[in-house]
């Protein structure tokens, strides 16, 4: 699980105990960033984990905020729900720094959450994790025939997208209309 | 979850993740997402060589699949006789009404379907791959084990190759019916012989002769006659026994001449059992040499037919050889590598002066 500002984890990062005996070079110490969805629960991210998507990765090389400044200004993302943010955080966090396996077995089984999942990860921009996603998303329809695949995936038939092609025609039409119309008001 | 409410670049990533059987029977649930299919997997489609229609026997329909990393993946059983308890579905194939059922064992769909209807309904799915997988897409119609009846069930299949393994018994005299075979369909694209002790040779103008890649399998030697006539790319023989050098010296020179085997570029000839007499054959047939101390160039090739891993990149066993001879009506070149137990012949798309230029 991630940190969490009004979780139950601690969000401050472990103290060293003990000096480092050895001559190496002193470990650079690690920056957080935080993050919160639609719920406004801020989740508290190590840069590490962050890597994992280019959308933040690029909001934070060149910030250089202290760990204050982090905490003041968290990333907003109020397009994403708070409980697909924490998967998306918690997966970071399993994955920091490590070769990424050929297979995730830990995505959500419910449709509807694995569908948010989906775009949650793409706005985010997380290849590796979307591709495991999209793996996901193609196993449910593995063996089904047409009819079952238009169910689960919600296909609207033939007569359906005519339908609604018609319906964007006269809605594109309507609009132009009025859009002419408003002009010519305006040149009156 | 609606799918068609994802931008197109998820819904490419799910569709490349999914499996051709799959694809395919997405491909039915709406004239839009076959539209969708067809665009975002146009490259993945065009990648595929080719679509093989594998009869496993003369008496069976084929199984449809596609290579695919060295392995295959199944699309369509048309054996018709694995029916098991998955529900029965219907598809409207290229304005044919016909049943699937999902084989849970090859994990394909499997079509169902009154015998005498078989080539109707592999013609209707046949239309429908052509437009589904677009039009540069080649085909393989394979049948295997022809043994003894050699009335090959071959629908007429537009941009399809065709290939058979046959099986000769060791008393084998049939010559007529076997030639019955060849000239009753269009030139094959490969041939897999496999003849016992058989010596009976195939008529000159046989449209045997005329496949573009044979693959023999002989226990005793007759070589070369099997290609005695040969007007293809390439032949590999195999033989169990040496008998007569000459022949294959014949053979040889005869390529050299210009007189004979014109298409020829690539032959692989492995003997069981002896050995290949190096100097003397490289001697009758005036074979030229490469400095020791120069690394020849590796003539290597796309195999016209190779149902393990079909490829476009070159996959002929390199032949690294400072002999090679030359041709006399074009001065085009051929390598020469003979090992104990083998000879391999490559023909080069150069003349002489050119070949020479890329040594190192």
């Amino acid at each position: 699980m991630s940190s969490t500002e009004q979780g139950t984890s601690s969000a401050a990062p472990a103290e060293p105990t003990t000096a480092p005996e050895s001559a190496a070079a002193p470990e650079v110490p690690e920056s957080f960033y935080y993050v919160h969805g639609k719920d406004k629960v801020v989740h508290k991210v190590s840069a590490g984990a962050l890597q994992h998507s280019a959308l933040i990765h690029g909001m934070i090389s060149n910030l250089g905020y202290t760990e204050e400044q982090a905490k003041a200004n968290p990333f907003p993302f109020e397009n994403i729900d708070g409980d697909i943010l924490q998967m998306v955080v918690d997966w970071c966090n399993q994955h920091k720094g490590k070769p990424t396996p050929p297979e995730d077995t830990n995505l959500p089984k419910q449709k509807e959450k694995l569908f948010d999942l989906v775009l949650a990860v793409n706005y985010l921009e997380i290849k590796e994790l979307l591709t495991y996603c999209c793996k996901q998303v193609a196993m449910m329809v593995k063996g089904k025939s047409p009819e079952e695949i238009r169910e689960i995936w919600m296909i609207p038939t033939d007569a359906e997208d005519e339908a609604a092609e018609k319906e964007a025609k006269k809605r594109a039409g309507k609009e132009a209309a009025g859009e002419t119309a408003a002009a010519a008001g305006d040149a009156k | 979850m609606k799918i068609s409410k994802y931008p197109y670049v998820i819904q490419k990533e799910i569709l490349e993740n999914m499996n051709y059987v799959d694809l395919f029977l997405l491909s039915f649930v709406s004239k839009n997402m076959k539209k969708l299919i067809k665009s975002s997997q146009k490259k993945r489609f065009e990648s595929i060589r080719p679509v093989d229609y594998h009869c496993h026997d003369i008496s069976d329909p084929p199984f449809v699949h596609i290579p695919h990393k060295g392995d295959y993946e199944g699309i369509i059983d048309f054996e018709n006789t694995n029916r098991n308890k998955n529900p029965i579905f219907q598809l409207n194939v290229s304005g044919k009404i016909i049943d699937f059922q999902w084989d849970d064992y090859n994990k394909v769909a499997m079509a169902s379907f009154d015998i005498r209807d078989k080539e109707s309904v592999i013609e209707s799915v046949h239309n429908y791959f052509l437009d589904f997988f677009g039009p540069t897409m080649k085909y393989h119609w394979r049948v295997d084990d022809v043994e003894e009846d050699f009335n090959l069930f071959i629908p007429k299949l537009q941009n399809t190759s065709l290939c058979t393994d046959i099986r000769l018994k060791e008393d084998f005299k049939d010559m007529e019916k076997l030639e019955a075979l060849f000239s009753s369909y269009p030139v094959f694209k490969w041939v897999g012989l496999t003849a016992a002790l058989t010596t009976e040779l195939f008529h000159p103008e046989s449209k045997y002769y005329q496949a573009e890649s044979v693959f023999v399998n002989q226990f005793q030697h007759t070589f070369p006659n099997v290609l005695r006539h040969f007007k293809g790319r390439q032949a590999i023989v195999n033989c169990g026994h040496w008998e007569n050098l000459e022949d294959l010296i014949e053979f040889l020179n005869r390529w050299k001449s210009g007189e004979a085997f014109q298409k020829l570029e690539y032959l692989y000839f492995e003997l069981k059992n002896g050995e290949v007499p190096e100097s003397q054959i490289l001697n009758e047939i005036g074979a030229k040499y490469i400095d020791e101390s120069k690394t020849p160039p590796a003539h290597i090739l796309p195999k016209v037919y190779d149902w393990v891993y079909c490829s476009d990149k070159p996959n002929t066993k390199p032949i690294n050889s400072h002999t090679y001879v030359v041709r006399a009506t074009d001065n085009r070149v051929a390598s020469v590598m003979i090992q104990e137990k083998t000879i391999s012949f490559g023909v080069w798309d150069k003349t002489e002066e050119a070949f020479l230029k890329l040594i190192n």
